[in-house]
């Protein structure tokens, strides 16, 4: 039998052998998409999708400190947590993290994406310095900046000092403020790399006819940034922009390694405090009505962002 | 006005001349600045505790102390913390690639009902951070006996990592003609064999990067890893050299000795597949 498919259908189609046992085929061509998608789906549905439910259940039910679900309690979760002082303060400090990081990052990796697109020497170099924040896992490259800015000890400090810049060390961070100022910075800094690769990969895609055509017509240099280059990053910066500010968002390592979200709830962001209100404090009935919270708000600006941003991209075909 | 694309050969002009020193300053600097992190962390990895902490610092330690490389290896678990970081970041790989790549060809491939719920349910569930479903991810834990286990970690990992894996390889698939595979079908091959024998090598530098990609994503982690491990010897380095930060001292010389053996595998590897992983993440989101 199996010889003979073999041979067949050099000659002719490979249907007539198949023909006998067209039934259980046909069935099992229906079935066989299911199967191959099936281990992606148990994996998915397991470590994800269950965890999602157990957390939105959780969010509506009272929640004993041992974990045990105690019935449905009206929104009491959700209640106590949009009442407490410190909710506000996290609400404000997410927002702020959230926008400062995705625009500042977004508009210098552009910038830079633009620089790296030229061709000189030490091109190749240059591209790889710039991959190391995007390589170096978060905590550690939050260590790394704690350590810089601190005022006792910190390099920043010591190279100032030897450089003659400024005359005695200066307290970095004298406010909660300019902690949190801090933390932004330092996701700013881990963030760029990303969009600059996303717009290089945008940039390298762009047939070079386009700006030649403009040079004959006697296009500025900024006209043709606006008007030939935007226009055709827009996609690699629609991606790198939507999956920011899901990172961003969520982004837990370098608050909690540079502050822990501490003094006072005063540089918490959502996710570093639903993990104290979970594993610290034991409310994880209000921890879970944190997340979904937070994650209708992701949720919300996400995908306004990419139904403006793929409008506006039809309106301009 | 017009100038031909190839205006190489010509004389460049002193505007020309200006613009070029000015990309090269831009250049460096953006490299020193983003250098200047490992460049403190390696000077400190070389001092004395003394040196670090004293008032009127030293940018380079006096004496390099090498030996604080070697130190960490006896002061923490630091080969037990570096073989469970090996071990995540390979579990991790092995089962999302086992379970990505049957998914991204059917998607690739076949057509089937549930087609685009099942792309939207992969997009969809990249937005929810493990940090957000922590509580939930634990509850699951607990109730499978996978807290406090390096398997927890790698289901973890590999489950989160599924969606970018899932992505990526379909438009990577989605890329290769189709015909070699039906040939391979007509000369009796089944569709295992094919997709085995000649889509695979084909879309191999594909394959690699997505690899690569979900070692490192695996290798970095640190949330879940603090959330779920508290044996010490089944803690992976980015959560184990903490040992280190310390509520009333930190080891600064040791921290860092330790971030710089955590940190050179995964940048060597990401220079590898930067070039791949980006027109990758690209053809993705463009062709979705």
């Amino acid at each position: 039998m199996i010889t003979k498919t073999q041979h067949v259908p050099l000659k002719a189609s490979p249907q007539p052998p198949l023909k006998r046992s067209s039934g259980g085929k046909k069935l099992f061509r229906k079935i066989e998409p299911y199967i191959w998608i099936a281990p992606s789906i148990i994996l998915m549905a397991v470590f994800i999708l269950i965890p999602i439910c157990s957390v939105f259940q959780m969010s509506l039910n009272k929640v004993s400190k041992t974990g045990k679900i105690q019935g449905f309690n009206n929104f009491a979760n959700f209640t106590k947590v949009l009442n407490s002082s410190a909710f506000g303060i996290v609400l404000k400090n997410t927002i702020v993290w959230t926008i400062a990081v995705v625009v500042i990052s977004t508009v210098l990796g552009f910038m830079l994406a633009l620089i790296l697109n030229n061709q000189f020497r030490g091109r190749k170099i240059a591209r790889a310095i710039v991959v190391f924040p995007w390589a170096t896992t978060l905590v550690i490259q939050a260590s790394a900046w704690n350590f810089i800015i601190n005022k006792d000890y910190g390099t920043l400090n010591t190279l100032l000092l030897k450089l003659g810049l400024i005359q005695q060390s200066v307290n970095w961070t004298p406010t909660p403020g300019t902690y949190f100022a801090w933390e932004i910075a330092c996701g700013i800094f881990v963030t760029i790399p990303f969009v600059t690769f996303c717009v290089l990969s945008g940039l390298q895609s762009i047939d070079t006819s386009y700006y030649e055509a403009a040079t004959v017509d006697g296009a500025t240099y900024f006209q043709k940034l606006f008007k030939i280059t935007l226009p055709l990053v827009k996609s690699s910066l629609t991606v790198s922009t939507v999956l920011n500010i899901i990172y961003v968002f969520n982004s837990f390592p370098i608050i909690w390694t540079m502050t822990k979200g501490d003094p006072a709830n005063h540089t918490d962001t959502l996710v570093t405090y639903l993990y104290k209100l979970a594993f610290y404090n034991n409310k994880q009935g209000e921890a879970a009505a944190v997340s979904v919270i937070g994650f209708i708000i992701l949720l919300i600006c996400a995908s306004t962002y990419m139904i403006y941003t793929l409008r506006k991209g039809d309106d301009d075909l | 006005m017009s100038q031909p694309a190839n205006s190489v050969k010509k004389p460049l002009s002193a505007k020309k001349v200006i613009l070029r020193v000015l990309l090269y300053l831009v250049v460096l600097d953006v490299c020193i600045i983003t250098l200047y992190p490992y460049f403190a962390m390696l000077c400190t990895a070389l001092k004395g505790r003394a040196e670090i902490f004293t008032a009127d610092g030293t940018i380079l330690p006096a004496t390099a102390l090498w030996s604080n490389f070697i130190d960490i290896w006896s002061r923490a678990t630091m080969g037990r913390y570096m073989l469970n970081s090996f071990l995540i970041a390979g579990g991790s790989t092995v089962i999302a690639m086992l379970c990505g790549i049957p998914a991204a060809y059917a998607l690739a491939r076949m057509r089937f009902r549930g087609q685009t719920a099942f792309l939207g349910f992969v997009i969809v569930s990249q937005m929810f951070a493990p940090v957000v479903l922590l509580i939930g991810i634990y509850k699951v834990m607990l109730s499978m006996h996978l807290t406090d286990s390096i398997w927890g970690l790698i289901f973890i990992n590999a489950a989160f990592n599924q969606a970018f894996t899932v992505w990526l390889l379909r438009g990577t698939f989605m890329g290769i003609s189709a015909e070699m595979e039906q040939a391979a079908t007509i000369d009796g091959c089944t569709r295992v064999q094919s997709m085995l024998r000649v889509l695979l090598p084909v879309a191999a530098p594909g394959i690699v990067t997505t690899l690569i990609f979900i070692f490192i994503n695996a290798w970095n982690e640190y949330t879940v890893a603090l959330c779920l491990i508290s044996t010490d010897t089944r803690k992976p380095l980015t959560v184990g050299i903490n040992i280190f930060n310390g509520y009333n001292i930190i080891e600064w010389q040791y921290l860092f000795a330790a971030s710089i053996f955590a940190i050179i595998p995964v940048v060597i590897l990401f220079m590898c597949i930067e070039k791949n992983l980006v027109s990758g993440l690209a053809s993705g989101g463009v062709k979705g």
